[in-house]
């Protein structure tokens, strides 16, 4: 099965690599209304998958970006940008290193 | 089955392990793991069957604790890492330290922003110690260069010795319930009062249960020459405590250097101990020449053992975990360094080797004979 939730509204994607704490599926949907409840919504149901994306005090980890459709919610609202039914929320590692 | 030595060696690249029999004539290396990120502790429990520890510091999805039941063949990740209520504000930025706790599925993680967790269930779910983590001092405590670290724990029965950088040494007498400063005689460079009640970079603790209440420590020295407020402060950086702690003084006469990260003690003699000076200003070999400087007499004398290693142009830093010792009858020193080589030095560091020349910069070793 690649997706769950029954009510489906927003579509959330993370890479591969995190996975193994949603029990492999690919993409989750939850019927959000802005980021920052899309992110509340994974912490309640996808607790071991937030810890990995949101440190402790609720804030995105600081080498994560959070995209809406195509757009980083940084040139939205950050965390409070809306979303409609359909948008797609993707959280990519930042391209960082050494 | 016959003993085994086993070196955890954390780097910035994963976790390494590398087994050899006891004659160490030959290591085989496991590894990366980890996902190719920090590793800055690892712990071999040997109280059960053994498990190794390593704590992952992963800079996109945040801490892991990492297990091996299999001697470092494969690792899973504990179902948590040390966390913060999410009512405190800080947030887990690493893990400098995980140590044996008390009970038989207790062990204990000194993290950054400095603070303690305990696990009683081998790793899988962790608690914060309320008496060190929110000690009135601890939002007073600054970062040093490799951050607000607490990187040292040692249990002496009801004592627990914590060292932090830059918050001192502290001490617990009730089993870490609670927690007071002790740094008398511990020297600070950087602050106008040179023996403050406590922000001393300690950078290494190190004690043997053979004799009771001594204590050696690697303290941030490099202060000889200081010109500046407050003026010179020679000598502050290798220190002895006999007391448990509560009163310490230098043992630095006869170091080409007071600086350095890590200190270590024999593992069948209390009064042998070693050390890696380094200058203070480049953090790297004095002279471009690495050499582990060992005294007999618990800081009385120290002597020079370089035999093996590079003679020049060696300009590395051997880190707060990079040096290590393990306990067979003629132990080997092992020295991991900031451009990847792991030395080893027979017969108590007396004839040195490079065991491996290429891994990633090593941030910890630990040896443990299983």
């Amino acid at each position: 099965m690649d997706v769950v939730n029954p009510t489906p509204s927003i579509t959330v994607r993370y890479p591969g690599t995190l996975r193994e704490y949603v029990r492999g599926v690919s993409k989750l949907q939850v019927a959000a209304t802005d980021v920052r409840s899309a992110l509340d919504l994974l912490e309640r149901d996808h607790p071991e998958l937030y810890r990995n994306i949101c440190d402790e005090t609720g804030k995105v980890r600081q080498h994560l970006n959070v995209f809406v459709n195509s757009e980083h919610v940084r040139e939205l609202s950050g965390l409070d940008t809306k979303l409609a039914p359909g948008d797609v929320l993707t959280i990519l590692p930042a391209v960082s290193g050494g | 089955m016959a003993e085994r030595v086993i070196l955890s060696i954390g780097t910035k690249k994963g976790m390494f392990v590398a087994e050899a029999a006891k004659t160490r004539r030959k290591f085989e290396l496991r590894g990366p793991f980890g996902q190719g990120v920090p590793v800055y502790s690892a712990l071999t429990d040997t109280r059960n069957s053994p498990n190794i520890f390593f704590s992952s510091c992963n800079p996109f999805f945040g801490m892991k604790v990492m297990r091996s039941t299999d001697l470092g063949k494969t690792f899973k990740e504990t179902k948590s890492a040390p966390a913060f209520p999410k009512e405190d504000g800080r947030a887990l930025a690493n893990i400098w330290s995980i140590e044996t706790g008390a009970a038989k599925k207790e062990l204990l993680a000194g993290v950054e922003p400095a603070s303690l967790f305990r696990s009683r269930d081998n790793g899988d779910t962790w608690e914060m110690v309320e008496g060190i983590s929110n000690h009135e001092h601890a939002r007073k405590w600054q970062p040093g260069n490799g951050g607000l670290c607490m990187h040292t724990i040692i249990r002496d029965g009801s004592r627990v010795h914590l060292g932090i950088s830059t918050g001192g040494h502290y001490m617990s007498e009730d089993g870490g319930e609670t927690f007071h400063a002790s740094n008398s005689g511990v020297g600070a460079g950087f602050n106008p009062d040179p023996y403050p009640e406590f922000g001393q970079c300690v950078h290494k603790i190190a004690r043997h249960d053979d004799a009771p209440g001594r204590l050696y420590m690697q303290n941030h020295g490099g202060w000889g020459e200081w010109d500046g407020p407050g003026g010179r402060r020679p000598d502050i950086g290798v220190l002895r405590s006999d007391d448990h702690g509560k009163t310490w003084h230098s043992i630095a006469k006869g170091l080409p250097s007071d600086f350095g990260f890590p200190i270590v003690v024999h593992p069948h003699d209390p009064d042998v101990v070693y050390v890696m000076p380094l200058e203070g200003m480049t953090r790297t070999c004095p002279g471009g020449a690495p050499a582990v400087w060992r005294s007999e007499t618990a800081g009385g004398t120290w002597h020079k053992l370089n035999k093996g290693l590079p003679r020049k142009s060696s300009y590395f830093t051997v880190q707060r975990d990079g040096m290590d010792v393990d306990t067979l009858k003629s132990p080997a020193l092992y020295f991991g360094t900031t451009t990847g080589q792991l030395w080893m030095g027979r017969e108590g560091g007396e004839e040195w080797e490079c065991v491996f020349d290429s891994l990633p910069p090593i941030h910890c070793v630990k040896a443990t004979v299983v």
